[in-house]
């Protein structure tokens, strides 16, 4: 984000502290990233546009505490986005749900000694289900929404450098159980 | 069973059918909604507290009355006995 669109965003923020019809734009430029964030959360399309329109009302309501802390704006909603989520699995007592997209899956991991088949698919996604869900976290704000390290951690409320290290971790694993070459180092 | 629900997408998600979820105008109304729950809100917790700053000023005037009352027939009390006691020497 340039410093000038981060400046108008600001202006857009003030306004919208006033007159809440104002946070429209933020609205219509932030929603499909929200939405879809939630989507691979939830894997329901129902459930993924009510917890959106839940967060931009919790946004709006909050809108007058929001103050800016070196993070994008965007970081605050992926953050109510996030709580959202999490309140709606500890009521309902269910397990969170991580729906991943092939074709990302393919993108994120170039091929090495093993084909790239079926069976490969399932073993990664065996091997995510016994990742502890702070590194899927991580892994997926950092791979699926390209957030920054500092995003990552005010999202999710840790530090940047253990943000870092949950990712670094969590690739090892990757790396170390299917001799993979993950397209990311830094 | 793992500990986390790992689902795989085929297909992309892509932006067509989101446009059935986008609607500000129901957010602004829902938020309307929270704003007005809270300002009812608001309003109730100040009578609750001026109620209860009442209801104390009530409990302390009571008590002061009742402790002048015993505090009044005591001293009556006194000087009756130190009358009688007058009377007596």
């Amino acid at each position: 984000m340039s410093e000038d669109e981060i400046r108008q965003e600001e202006a857009v923020i003030s306004e919208a502290k006033k007159d809440p019809k104002a946070f429209g734009v933020l609205y219509e430029k932030y929603f499909d990233r929200i939405y879809f964030y939630l989507l691979r959360q939830t894997d329901n399309e129902e459930l993924a546009g009510d917890l959106c329109a839940q967060t931009f009302v919790n946004a709006l309501n909050n809108l007058k505490r929001y103050e800016l802390r070196g993070v994008p704006f965007s970081a605050w909603l992926y953050k109510i986005a996030s709580n959202e989520v999490n309140k709606h699995f500890r009521k309902n007592k269910g397990k969170k749900v991580f729906s991943i997209e092939e074709v990302r899956i393919k993108e994120l991991v170039a091929q090495s000694d093993d084909s790239w088949d079926e069976e490969l698919i399932q073993r990664l996604i065996e091997f995510m289900k016994d990742l502890p869900l702070d590194m899927l976290q991580v892994l997926e704000l950092r791979f699926y929404e390209d957030r920054d390290f500092k995003e990552i951690a005010y999202i999710l409320d840790i530090t940047e450098s253990g943000a870092k290290m949950r990712t670094y971790r969590a690739l090892d694993k990757l790396r170390k159980n299917f001799r993979l070459k993950v397209k990311y180092d830094g | 069973m793992g500990r986390n629900e790992i689902r795989l997408r085929r297909q992309r998600t892509t932006a067509r059918g989101i446009d059935r979820f986008r609607n500000y105008n129901t957010v602004l109304q829902r938020y309307e909604q929270t704003q007005r729950l809270k300002k009812v809100v608001k309003v109730f917790g100040f009578f609750v507290v001026i109620l209860i700053v009442i209801m104390i000023i009530i409990f302390l005037s009571r008590w002061e009355n009742s402790s002048e009352r015993t505090n009044s027939l005591e001293t009556s009390k006194v000087v009756v006995a130190t009358a009688h006691e007058k009377v007596t020497m």
